[in-house]
């Protein structure tokens, strides 16, 4: 009887493990309704769209598109707002299932996504706060961004130097970077921030670097640049390279593409560490996030997609020279497990 | 002369002496010689471009594509070098070279299809920043960048390319002078000897004063225009040269506040010395009088939109000798 009893528990494990096995690929396989079948429309509606970010941004979310099977339209409003409202509505005409509102202003597209939402349409926003409960929204979180970069600087400076930061206010993610930057100040008495410059002429990095070999000739004891955007710290860099000072000046900074990692692995460059989220990820997560919606599953109002410390060291240790690479050896930079229920394909998956 | 005369004549480098002694009291470390070379660095890349927009207003036209055209010549060096893996040379011929076509088109648009100048260059201008990005479908340039096809650009920045924007010469203090300024150095001479002094710059000048006049004198005046296009082309090329060579990328920039700046140092210009006609010396003034503005500004930690604030209200006053005081802008 014990025996038979054993045998067949074991029999019992045995088949229930196997059913969970079987159920387990049959859950990655078939993909929840609508996306058992092909045919589902989605829409991307642009606001912004030139530059290397939006560029990347844009090839995540029809990686992720693509990989999900849906059909994805993308409708690009090149910074006119009204537009981008107009386009919204042109979706909806569509018969779109679902949209992804790619930044904006709040006051044109908050009515703009509540029709979309009374048309029974699925809607996410990235970057634009839409004010609306039903619209999760996907955020890189660039207080994160600043803190893992200033972390590294405090780590690599200890906490008293003199600083110089690179601002413009009114642009929503460098303001959020500031209340970091703000914090950490107070927090470590040591820092001294002695001059604070900041442009958006074009080009940028051109424009920054007059400033910048400014401030270094009124200030040549900086210690520290904090420039929390790509475009900033390269500025900074060549201001640095031609005041001499590579050696005795570290520039922290947010974001990442190629040129910037050529600029960081130069030898004896200036420029320590960035804090980057790789824009093809949010991308991916945007879309991801609206599937889940769509198949009736909840991903949380806000969707945090976390940066990545990326520094001098690792990317000259690791041979890195390119995204590509970065991506490929740095795998917290190439995916984020967010907005991942178990039937999502992964596009990163070869 | 009287009081009237020697204001309208020197108002405006009496501004420029103050302003920079005013500065140099204000802001620490503003006067030494690499202080000043670094305004002159600052200001060069504008300062080519408001030479070449300067030879547009001698003939009483305009050329709103300068920064575009400087832009363009940026992405094309670093698509020669990075993407197609030539040297310096071909980067800087292929430079050149589009700023002698664009010049072209624009000066047969505005010369044989008789589009308003600032239309045409409008026009050229917008044509410009969409070119400038379909190569690469809208990325940015550098060693490493994955093309629209997948492939890897291996090519790179070529030393002797960099040096443009980099390499300094010794001037009594080693490692003084960067090439950039040479650069506009020489080609502010160059442009203003032509002008001045030469019988194709007179009649440039004839040309802007009275079309019709130097045409019944004979002047073949449609050459003279398309040549002053070409002027204007080939100087906003050489902006784009240094602009590459500085940023050691191709960026994708629409290159529009390049043009704001160049004009604004151009129309500057007008004041100074009381020309109240483009002049080449009195651009390179104007550029350095911006220059010397944002320098000290800057090193008093005032924030871009004051600069900008400053940079205008010149601006004004600049005008302001040109027309109103001095009585003869337009008479």
């Amino acid at each position: 009887m014990s025996i038979t009893r054993r045998l067949l528990g074991k029999a019992a494990l045995g088949l229930a493990g196997a059913a969970l096995l079987m159920q387990g690929t049959a859950l990655a396989a078939d993909k929840p309704a609508p996306f058992d079948k092909p045919g589902v429309k989605i829409a991307l509606v642009r606001y912004l769209s030139t530059g290397d970010f939006f560029q990347a941004y844009l090839s995540g979310v029809e990686a992720q598109a693509k990989a999900l099977g849906v059909d994805l339209r993308v409708l690009d409003s090149r910074q006119d707002a009204a537009l981008q409202a107009d386009m919204v509505d042109q979706a909806i005409a569509l018969g779109v299932q679902g949209i992804i509102i790619q930044h904006g202003l709040t006051e044109s597209m908050k009515d703009a996504a509540q029709r979309a939402v009374d048309a029974g349409i699925k809607v996410v926003a990235f970057d634009v706060n839409v004010e609306n409960p039903k619209i999760p929204q996907i955020e890189q979180s660039d207080k994160d961004l600043a803190k893992l970069a200033l972390e590294q600087a405090v780590k690599d400076n200890g906490e008293s130097w003199k600083a110089g930061y690179v601002y413009v206010a009114g642009i929503a993610p460098l303001d959020r970077r500031n209340e970091t930057w703000v914090d950490v100040k107070k927090k470590y008495s040591g820092i001294n921030e002695v001059a604070q410059f900041g442009t958006l002429d074009n080009p940028i990095a051109n424009s920054v670097a007059n400033q910048a070999r400014s401030v270094l000739q009124a200030h040549p004891d900086i210690k520290v640049m904090f420039a929390p955007y790509d475009e900033f710290a390269k500025g900074v860099k060549i201001a640095v390279d031609e005041a001499g000072l590579n050696k005795g000046i570290k520039i922290y900074s947010a974001d990442i593409s190629t040129s910037d990692i050529a600029a960081m692995r130069e030898p004896d460059s200036a420029w320590a560490a960035t804090a980057a989220t790789n824009p093809a990820v949010v991308g991916q997560v945007s879309v991801r996030a609206l599937a889940q919606l769509l198949a009736g599953e909840d991903p949380g109002h806000n969707v945090i997609v976390p940066p990545t410390l990326i520094t001098q060291k690792e990317l000259i240790d690791k041979d890195i020279k390119n995204m590509e690479d970065l991506s490929a050896k740095l795998p917290q930079f190439a995916h984020a497990d967010v907005a991942m229920p178990a039937w999502m394909p992964n596009p990163n998956a070869k | 002369m009287t009081a009237r005369d020697y204001a309208i004549r020197y108002g405006f480098i009496v501004l420029l002496v103050g302003l920079i002694a005013y500065f140099a009291v204000a802001a620490d470390g503003f006067v030494s010689p690499q202080s000043a070379v670094f305004i002159f660095q600052s200001v060069a890349i504008t300062g080519v471009l408001a030479l070449g927009v300067t030879a547009t207003l001698v003939v009483g036209g305009f050329d709103l594509s300068i920064g575009s055209v400087a832009t363009s010549a940026m992405m094309a060096a670093s698509y020669a070098m990075v993407v197609l893996e030539q040297n310096a040379i071909v980067a800087v011929i292929a430079c050149l070279v589009i700023g002698v076509i664009v010049g072209l088109i624009n000066g047969w648009l505005i010369v044989y299809m008789r589009v308003p100048d600032l239309l045409a260059t409008l026009g050229m201008m917008f044509l410009l920043l969409g070119l400038q990005r379909i190569p690469t479908e809208g990325r940015s340039i550098a060693t490493g960048m994955t093309m629209p096809d997948g492939s890897v650009a291996n090519g790179k920045f070529s030393e002797a390319f960099l040096a443009l924007g980099r390499h300094r010469i010794d001037f009594f203090i080693p490692n003084l002078i960067p090439v950039s300024v040479v650069v506009l150095v020489v080609l502010a001479v160059l442009i203003w000897f032509f002008l001045e002094y030469t019988r194709f710059g007179r009649m440039m000048y004839a040309v802007g004063s009275n079309e019709r006049a130097a045409e019944l004198a004979g002047a073949p005046v449609k050459a003279y225009k398309i040549w002053a296009y070409v002027i204007s082309g080939v100087f906003a090329s050489i902006g784009g040269i240094l602009l590459a060579a500085r940023l050691g990328r191709g960026d994708i920039a629409s290159g529009n506040n390049l043009l704001l700046d160049a004009v604004a140092a151009a129309l500057i210009g007008y004041a100074v010395l009381g020309a109240a006609k483009p002049n080449a010396f009195g651009t390179a003034v104007g550029a350095v009088f911006v220059g010397v503005l944002l320098q000290g500004l800057t090193m008093m930690n005032a924030p871009y939109y004051t600069q900008d604030f400053v940079k205008g209200a010149v601006l004004v006053v600049a005008l302001v000798f040109t027309f109103a005081l001095s009585g003869r802008g337009k008479r």
